[in-house]
């Protein structure tokens, strides 16, 4: 299990788009990804309605935990993805 | 393509209209429930000119006519087949005809009291705080604060028949305005205050109607069903003026006639009845606390609520000052307390037990108010409304009045019941505190048990909902008006290769999301520029309206749900200014997306050109 936290930089932070490109990006992988935002329950990556319904906003910190056989290149990628357009 | 010859030959083929139960089609296909399969010719049906094919299916006969064919044929078929095209709302009509007529009036009371609920809901608060302060603090009332706030906390109830005569004259179709003027007319300040008259003024006759009655110089503050009446009355009288007078003299004609004979019958026939009603009210209520062993006071508890629903309860001060001028021990108020925190105990188990969020958010305040003593708004806008509330808060008003005899509950004052009523019940305040305590359990536990959300409480559709014929659950029917897109064609990547989900988009002609399928708002943007929907159906859907309309951060659109709110097919969701939109260079194109595309097999637009709100726009299969 990987765990990392993530501070949204993003002035409009998660909103449909990136929200759809994130939940594409871990069902690439078999890991299981959960999101979780300060104050709120853990909520399965791959569900786009409960992501959007998360409303990350610019600064918000939002906590992944990846489990699952390729949970070390998921983590990076996904780090890298949320550094790059959020 | 004759598109009557095909619907008669399907008919003919699947055994004639009485061989069928209902139909409806989707994109492509008559969707047909047959009565008996057997008397249904397959290889006929499947060689009529312009079937393309024809299947069973999820105990359906399906027939495979065509995109942009089928709606044509389905219109004629159900016209040969003698099949109502009911509309939800002809349904709905029907099933509230089919109520009887106690119901209707209950919902039709229930109606006219709920908008003018925050009105009463302000006053009645400011109201009880009042009474109890100025119990507890004497010098208080001398101050110019006080008369000051003192008239803000009356004027509602002060005027009530005004604001109710306003709200009856929307439900039954009557101008307003005459409405209001009803209203104006049965307060006068020229006539008596009817609470006055309660706390011993005198009046005196005003009129003998034709040597038969008497008619008092009193007004009807505070009452309710003399005005309802009223204004019904006004309705009639204007509709049927409107009809046959002469259109150039129906603006001053109608109105004249319609006030002048309204305000006529209300003052003479229907508020002396009411009076009289009072008086027999007033007679019985004292005759009953004088039935000893809690018995006459168990059953006045439970009377109570009634009597203020038919507004006959403001005779009741009279009783309350008689005990006062005799001995000092108002009795009475324990009875009045008992049976005021009861509706209100009976109102909060509804605000705490519903998942409508409009009437949790309605019963809550009403329930505090009649806590402190006003219990108009838990009563008519929310006990009355589901009738079972009503009959908790009654039988809890019964328990705790039964006890407040048995331990000889009294107060040393009138004017305030419910908790300021401790104020004034300091002599027996164990007793007082019981009787409070055992008609809000009593109702509270009641009314938790007996109510139940109604499914038939949600808002009326603001779209007229399509034939409920040609439902079905695997389309989706288009949630705006204007041109069907593919969704490959919406100019933006994110939309076009399907990361969001599958769907189909609009290019909208108007400005306005109406929700496609009854369901739940799973998400609302802060920014109004997208929803996300849980369907019925299963269908979790995305309506994001405009391309990159996010980072208008909410400008040009107007939320009329908000998140968790349960939505009706047709309810308008969004509303957005499509000339704002593009005058600041965003495309208003929207795309409808299935964002739980796994969940079906075949996601496809539906529809071509232009598609008005509840049109079929997709097409699924599971």
């Amino acid at each position: 299990m990987k765990e990392f936290t993530y501070t949204i930089k993003d002035e409009i932070g998660i909103h449909a788009r990136p929200a759809g490109n994130l939940v594409k990006l871990i069902k690439g992988f078999s890991s299981a990804v959960t999101i979780e935002k300060e104050g709120k329950a853990p909520i399965n990556a791959t569900a786009l309605m409960k992501l959007m319904s998360l409303g990350v906003k610019c600064g918000d910190t939002v906590k992944f935990s990846i489990d699952g056989e390729d949970e070390e290149a998921a983590a990076k990628a996904i780090e890298e993805f949320m550094t790059a357009n959020l | 393509m004759d598109y009557n010859k095909c619907a008669s030959e399907i008919l003919d083929a699947i055994g004639g209209k009485d061989n069928l139960a209902s139909a409806a089609h989707c994109a492509t296909r008559l969707r047909l429930v047959i009565a008996d399969n057997g008397k249904v010719k397959k290889s006929v049906l499947e060689n009529i000119d312009g079937v393309k094919g024809v299947f069973e299916a999820a105990g359906q006969l399906q027939v495979i006519i065509g995109t942009g064919t089928v709606n044509k044929v389905y219109d004629e078929f159900i016209k040969l087949a003698g099949v109502e095209a009911a509309s939800k709302d002809d349904v709905k009509k029907a099933a509230a005809a089919k109520a009887p007529w106690y119901k209707r009036a209950i919902k039709t009371l229930g109606d006219i009291f709920v908008p003018i609920i925050p009105a009463i809901v302000a006053t009645g608060l400011l109201c009880g705080l009042l009474g109890g302060l100025s119990k507890a603090f004497p010098d208080m009332a001398d101050t110019p604060i006080y008369t000051l706030l003192d008239i803000f906390s009356n004027a509602a109830l002060t005027f009530l028949p005004i604001l109710i005569a306003v709200s009856a004259a929307k439900i039954f179709g009557a101008n307003i305005y005459l409405g209001a003027v009803i209203g104006m007319i049965m307060i006068h300040p020229s006539l008596v205050n009817a609470w006055s008259v309660g706390g011993g003024t005198e009046t005196s006759t005003l009129w003998s109607w034709f040597g038969l009655w008497n008619i008092q110089n009193t007004g009807y503050q505070g009452h309710v069903i003399p005005v309802v009446i009223a204004v019904l009355l006004l309705s009639v009288i204007e509709k049927w003026l409107h009809k046959r007078v002469p259109e150039m003299f129906d603006l001053f004609v109608t109105p004249l006639v319609s006030v002048l004979i309204t305000g006529f019958l209300t003052m003479t026939v229907i508020g002396p009845v009411f009076s009289q009603l009072e008086t027999w009210v007033l007679a019985g209520a004292q005759w009953l606390i004088s039935i000893p062993f809690g018995i006459g006071s168990f059953l006045m508890g439970a009377a109570y609520a009634p009597t203020v629903v038919a507004g006959v309860h403001h005779m009741y001060n009279a009783i309350e000052l008689s005990m006062l001028a005799n001995n000092g021990m108002n009795t009475w108020m324990p009875i009045a307390t008992a049976a005021n925190v009861a509706q209100g105990a009976a109102a909060l188990a509804v605000a705490v037990k519903t998942h409508n969020r409009k009437i949790k958010s309605m019963a809550l305040p009403a329930s505090l108010s009649a806590f402190m003593g006003i219990t108009e708004p838990a009563i008519f806008g929310v006990n009355v409304r589901f009738v079972k509330p009503l009959v908790a808060g009654m039988i809890g008003g019964a328990c705790g009045a039964a006890i407040a005899s048995i331990m000889g509950v009294y107060a040393t004052a009138n004017g305030v019941t419910g908790l300021f009523g401790f104020l004034i019940t300091t002599d027996t305040f164990v007793g007082y505190l019981l009787t409070f305590v055992v008609a809000t359990v009593v109702a509270f536990v009641l009314s938790w048990i007996l109510y139940k959300d109604a499914a038939e409480e949600a808002p009326a559709p603001a779209v007229e909902a399509k034939p409920a014929a040609s439902y079905d659950d695997n389309c989706v029917y288009s949630p705006l008006k204007g041109a069907a897109v593919l969704m490959a064609d919406v100019p933006d990547e994110t939309f076009a290769t399907d990361v969001l989900g599958m769907g189909a988009a609009v290019a909208p002609s108007e400005g306005k999301v109406i929700a496609p399928a009854d369901g739940e708002v799973s998400t609302l943007f802060d920014t109004h520029h997208a929803i996300g929907l849980t369907l019925d159906n299963g269908m979790e859907m995305l309506i994001h309206v405009g391309i990159n309309t996010v980072e208008l951060n909410g400008e040009g659109y107007k939320a009329h749900v908000s998140e968790g709110d349960r939505v009706v097919r047709g309810q308008t969701l969004i509303t957005f200014d499509i000339p704002l939109i593009q005058s600041k260079g965003y495309k208003t194109i929207t795309p409808v997306i299935i964002t739980n595309p796994d969940d079906f097999k075949d996601i496809h637009k539906a529809a071509d050109g232009n598609v008005d709100f509840l049109d079929k726009l997709i097409e699924t299969s599971k």
